[in-house]
């Protein structure tokens, strides 16, 4: 392989990973050091970390834990905050990290979603914004009604961008205004009980870029605009559109580039008249 | 159900609308209120006579201009701030972390909005009437300029605070223009975004040289001479109102009639 800097690139490095043993306890940081081999990328550094199992001080502990799916960037699965910025492990590569920071990788898990072990984050509140938005195209029977309306190749010019979102959370991690949520389960509570409280909390939350996005992508759909209006009234209940505060990080961090404050404005506009035209037509 | 959700808020129920509401009175009225009362102060640059007729203009309203106050520029500034600094608790800054344009933007929006608001209260504290009972109120509107200067001219750290204040005051009213039109959806792509933040780069920019040129035009005031124009316009004033007859002008400020260089001042 091409690597333009390889003379400088060391046998050993060290990567430093903030820990934590479960979900609510506290964190710490362990330093372990890794055996470079050419085209390592943060996954394979993470695999070669575990199977170790041994930090460098030649403290026996036990294996990392961390998440990843496709290894291509398109499942979002594996993202976490690489020297302190959000993005996927899986095209991380190590060569150019150690470029910009020949002193080490520094890996710690997403901060604004709760910690289930390690680098492994508990994501439902993302996936619970897009239940909120209707992020999909409903099925309206299962007898055939024929073929749908077409969509004009201008509409799928702007449509085919949004899509490529991966639910990888790196515009709500990056985002100012989207905090974190985490509810801890109460003594005696039951999972089910837990479970509740929980989306109930996530859902007065911030819904977050990606959400707002997918709206706009299902009100663009000729089928998935015949729920326009019920996205509109999710993107302004609760922790709605109205808490953005226009920072822009979401659309400079998107590993898929999608616009996306074109799409909040969009929303924004698109929030604008239904609210006057809900107020004027009750 | 054990656990039956606590129905929402009033506050809760109409985020939208109040988060709407709140970008709305940052630019009606607040905003348009402080680019008038910034041209009008710059208004001072052309002379104590003309400054004094444009305070006296607003000044006509008499008994109701404390409700016009009030509704236009005291309600909706509280209105702004309080819940400006309420939505501040509800995030995390992190230009640390990902220092872009906009990042930093963001977070000087709200430094700029909190300096604002401390900037205004001391100003109305130090100018307005109700400053007085505490010291301050120092502007009378019959003698504006010179009381505006003189209290001006009293201190360096004043002048700074006014300059701080007020280009704190036009990068929060020129940003907020611009991430208004995000919110409200006038500008949408990204070319047009990017074109809008020009625009209101470019407002800024003029808006900034408005209220640095009122600033200065209070500082080079010549007190003494402005008072001697103002003590003539009262004069004329009660003469015209019939508070005072012919001839029987209050005498106690009798500089005045010697200065007699003050322009725009014909006789009765
Ligand atoms: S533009 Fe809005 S959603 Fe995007 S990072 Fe900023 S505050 Fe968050
Ligand atoms: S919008 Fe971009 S950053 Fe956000 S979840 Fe989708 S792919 Fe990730
Ligand atoms: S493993 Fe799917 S994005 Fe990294």
């Amino acid at each position: 392989m091409i690597s333009p800097a390889k003379q400088s690139i060391p046998d050993v490095f060290d990567v430093r990973i903030l820990r934590q043993d479960g979900p609510g306890e506290k964190s710490y940081w362990e330093r372990h050091r890794v055996t470079h081999q050419p085209d390592m990328n943060v996954i394979s550094v993470l695999q070669q970390i575990a199977a170790r199992a041994e930090t460098e001080e030649g403290k026996k502990v036990s294996p990392v834990a961390w998440d990843c799916n496709c290894l291509e960037e398109v499942c979002g699965a594996c993202t976490m905050l690489v020297n302190g910025r959000t993005r996927q492990a899986c095209s991380a590569l190590v060569d150019n990290l150690l470029q910009e920071q020949p002193d080490g990788i520094e890996l710690r898990p997403m901060s604004k979603f709760p910690v289930v072990r390690d680098l492994v984050v508990q994501r439902d509140r993302l996936f619970r914004a897009l239940k909120k938005v209707k992020a999909w195209v409903s099925v309206d029977g299962y007898f055939d009604r024929g073929p749908g309306p077409q969509q004009s190749p201008a509409d799928q010019q702007t449509a085919y961008p949004l899509s490529q979102c991966m639910s990888c959370g790196c515009c709500l991690e990056a985002c100012p205004q989207y905090t974190k949520i985490e509810v801890t389960r109460r003594e005696g509570e039951s999972e089910a009980d837990f479970k509740k409280r929980e989306a109930a909390a996530f859902d007065r939350g911030f819904i977050g870029a990606h959400a707002i996005s997918q709206a706009i992508l299902f009100n663009i759909h000729p089928t998935g605009k015949m729920n326009a209006g019920e996205r509109l009234d999710a993107l302004t209940s609760e922790g709605g559109l109205q808490i953005c505060g226009n920072a822009q990080n979401c659309v400079a961090v998107c590993p898929k580039s999608i616009p996306l404050t074109t799409s909040i404005a969009r929303a924004g506009r698109a929030t604008t008249l239904h609210s006057l035209k809900k107020f004027f037509d009750r | 159900m054990t656990d039956s959700q606590p129905s929402p808020s009033f506050l809760a129920r109409h985020e939208f609308l109040i988060r709407r509401l709140h970008s709305l009175s940052g630019l009606i009225p607040v905003g348009a209120y402080m680019v008038v009362h910034l041209l009008t102060n710059a208004s001072v640059l052309a002379g104590a006579a003309t400054f004094q007729a444009n305070v006296d203009r607003i000044h006509s309203l008499g008994p109701i201009l404390p409700l016009v106050e009030w509704t236009f520029i005291f309600i909706p500034i509280l209105f702004h701030a309080i819940l400006g600094v309420a939505f501040i608790w509800g995030a995390v800054p992190n230009t640390s972390d990902y220092p872009y344009s906009s990042n930093i933007r963001y977070m000087l929006q709200r430094a700029t909005g909190m300096i604002a608001f401390a900037f205004i209260a001391f100003h109305i504290w130090h100018l307005h009437k109700y400053g007085e009972p505490f010291g301050g109120g120092a502007f009378d509107p019959h003698h504006a300029t010179s009381t505006a200067g003189t209290a001006i001219q009293s201190a360096l750290w004043i002048q700074l605070a006014y300059a701080v204040g007020v280009l704190a005051c036009v990068y929060h009213l020129a940003n907020g223009i611009w991430t208004m039109g995000i919110t409200w959806g006038v500008w949408t792509s990204s070319e047009a975004q990017r074109k809008a933040s020009y625009a209101c780069g470019g407002f800024g920019v003029l808006l900034a040289v408005v209220g640095l040129a009122a600033l200065s035009g209070f500082r080079m005031v010549d007190v003494e001479e402005a008072a001697a124009v103002e003590d003539r316009l009262e004069t004329h004033r009660k003469i015209a109102e019939g508070e005072v007859a012919w001839g029987e002008e209050e005498s106690t400020e009798e500089g005045s009639e010697t200065s007699g260089d003050s322009p725009d001042v014909s006789s009765p």
